[in-house]
């Protein structure tokens, strides 16, 4: 601005350095929120590191003129790509989660709560991607299920896929029993206890019916299913 | 058959739309091939209701099965009178292996103990949402199945949805469901609608949430129309900017249905040219309602349009982002200079 003469961009100088006098208690604040932004810097490199592979990586992108931080879970199972789900969270003054499309059965503000997500978001979404993976996979083991097995009536089930009821026939009593997979752990996506129901009474230990237990703990369960079908024991 | 089982069956009749009577009927199964075909659904309803009494008493059928059928015809058709939404707080270890066996019987024997005498139906529909038909009495008289009020609540998560509860049947029912799902508390979430579905998909977010990502904007791509190439668009990237902050404001695709979104305002007059009202101590109590068809939808294309000015404020945003669509509105702190809004739980 040539205008504007030595005197006028002294006075402004001036005006500089009085107002940096002012501002001393500011600044041990200034240094912990650049501590902080440092940090936060070190491990949106982490993430981005992965470059978006099941490795690592949550395809983090800064929002909000670097205010906020996007990721995105991907989910899959079985070789199959399912729901992706996304967190949006203020980076400042310490990080929270503004926005989410997570499903509310999924434990997250108890997450939030055991894990750290300022000195480690890394741990946080490691965990929320395995409850979420686990979820997809026990949901589209469900789903598989429905449509491959007619002849197996699912008698309950839940929005988590924590617990599923199934009734199955015996070819050879004709009888009807009810399997009961429980899925207590819900960072997994195969039962931790399963039992049977025949006329309101738990079925007595058989070998064939220790063999199908052990074959729907092990397996997923429309391919548990398939082989018992196969070895004849269900209709 | 008792006249109050009558009385609820000719009221059920009258209530369902004569297109939706073979359905209903069907889904409920009771009636049997032969039934169903001396059944003339196109005579008047009053002659169409006298033959299913009839067949009723041929069966033998109470009250019970005449309730059975409403509970029917309300599941697959929830969208009359209003819902509103709660939501569970504070839940105990357990809470989240709360199967649904056990929360029946919990909740029948809590809320009989708390509100006898009292009819309870439960049924658990396909999608895992498990719904509670409630019939009050109190100590002069039985349940009015008239007057039954709907609760829906999907286990593992931690909110409920009712409808026609009166203010004095609400701690009842309240307490049976913190009692049941293991929780300690329970709160209004502020959310209402005349849209089951809509109000419930806000709230468990099945919708379509849009995100930023590194990739390019897939409603910038499906916005592209194919034009003559000689033709700019001047503002082009300014209406797309405002379609994408409307679209993260409020999401992408169809949009949950609600009706109305009401702010209450308890915060102090400010106009420079009105001395009086401006002086006054009191706030100013006001009440801004916005209704529409399709709320979210129009704000979002209020926002995209440029009718409302983006990044789309916290006050329209909070909506879909919070799941309510009632907020109270204070000023917070003392004076002028430090006067900043505060939405209030």
């Amino acid at each position: 601005m040539s205008c504007e003469g030595v005197l006028s961009h002294l006075s402004r100088l001036e005006v500089q350095a009085r107002s940096r006098k002012t501002q001393p208690q500011q600044r041990s604040r200034v240094t912990e929120l650049k501590a902080a932004a440092e940090q936060l810097r070190m491990q949106r490199e982490q993430l981005r590191g992965g470059g978006g592979d099941a490795q690592g990586g949550y395809d983090a992108i800064e929002t909000r003129q670097g205010q906020g931080l996007c990721l995105s879970l991907p989910t899959a199972y079985d070789g199959v790509f399912l729901e992706t789900y996304n967190l949006e969270i203020d980076v400042k003054p310490t990080p929270r989660i503004v926005r989410h499309n997570i499903p509310p059965f999924i434990p997250l503000s108890d997450l939030v709560e055991q894990s750290d997500m300022q000195t480690d978001l890394r741990t946080f979404l490691d965990t929320l991607s395995q409850h979420l993976n686990a979820f997809s996979g026990r949901k589209q083991q469900l789903k598989l299920l429905k449509e491959l097995h007619k002849s197996v009536e699912v008698m309950e089930s839940n929005a988590l896929c924590s617990i599923l009821v199934m009734m199955v026939t015996v070819p050879k009593e004709k009888t009807a029993v009810l399997c009961t997979l429980d899925y207590t752990d819900h960072t997994r996506c195969l039962p931790t206890r399963v039992h049977f129901e025949c006329n309101g009474k738990l079925l007595a230990d058989s070998p064939d019916w220790d063999k199908i237990r052990s074959l729907l703990l092990e397996t997923p369960v429309h391919k548990a299913l398939s082989d018992i079908r196969t070895m004849g024991n269900i209709v | 058959m008792d006249d109050s089982a009558r009385r609820l069956l000719q009221r059920l009749i009258r209530r369902i739309p004569a297109q939706m009577l073979k359905t209903t009927l069907e889904k409920w199964g009771r009636l049997t091939a032969a039934q169903k075909q001396s059944m003339d659904f196109t005579e008047p309803k009053w002659a169409f209701t006298e033959r299913l009494l009839d067949i009723c008493e041929e069966n033998g059928w109470t009250g019970k099965h005449i309730t059975e059928l409403e509970m029917t015809y309300v599941i697959d058709n929830p969208n009359q009178g209003m819902w509103y939404a709660f939501q569970l707080m504070d839940p105990e270890d357990d809470a989240r292996s709360v199967e649904l066996t056990h929360f029946k019987e919990q909740f029948k024997s809590h809320l009989s103990e708390l509100a006898r005498p009292v009819s309870v139906k439960i049924k658990k529909h396909a999608d895992d949402a498990i719904w509670i038909r409630i019939a009050w009495g109190d100590s002069f008289s039985r349940p009015n199945h008239l007057k039954p009020t709907y609760v829906v609540h999907h286990l593992q998560t931690p909110y409920v949805f009712v409808t026609s509860l009166t203010s004095k049947q609400k701690p009842f029912l309240s307490q049976a469901l913190v009692l049941s799902t293991r929780h300690q508390a329970i709160k209004d979430a502020s959310l209402s609608g005349r849209k089951l579905g809509a109000i419930r998909d806000l709230l468990m977010r099945q919708y379509q949430q849009v995100f930023p990502t590194s990739y390019p904007s897939p409603l910038a791509e499906r916005n592209e129309t194919v034009s003559n190439p000689q033709i700019e668009k001047e503002q082009a990237k300014s209406a797309e900017n405002r379609l994408q902050m409307a679209c993260e404001a409020f999401g992408d695709g169809m949009l949950p249905q609600l009706q109305s979104s009401v702010y209450k305002l308890e915060t102090k007059f400010k106009d420079h040219t009105n001395k009086t009202m401006t002086e006054r101590e009191e706030p100013f109590r006001c009440v801004v309602k916005f209704a529409s068809t399709n709320l979210l939808e129009s704000l979002r294309h209020c926002a995209a349009s440029g009718i409302a000015s983006t990044p789309v404020t916290p006050l329209l945003s909070s909506i879909p982002l919070k799941g309510r669509n009632y907020f109270v509105i204070k000023d917070n702190g003392p004076g002028p200079s430090s006067q900043t809004r505060q939405t209030q739980n």
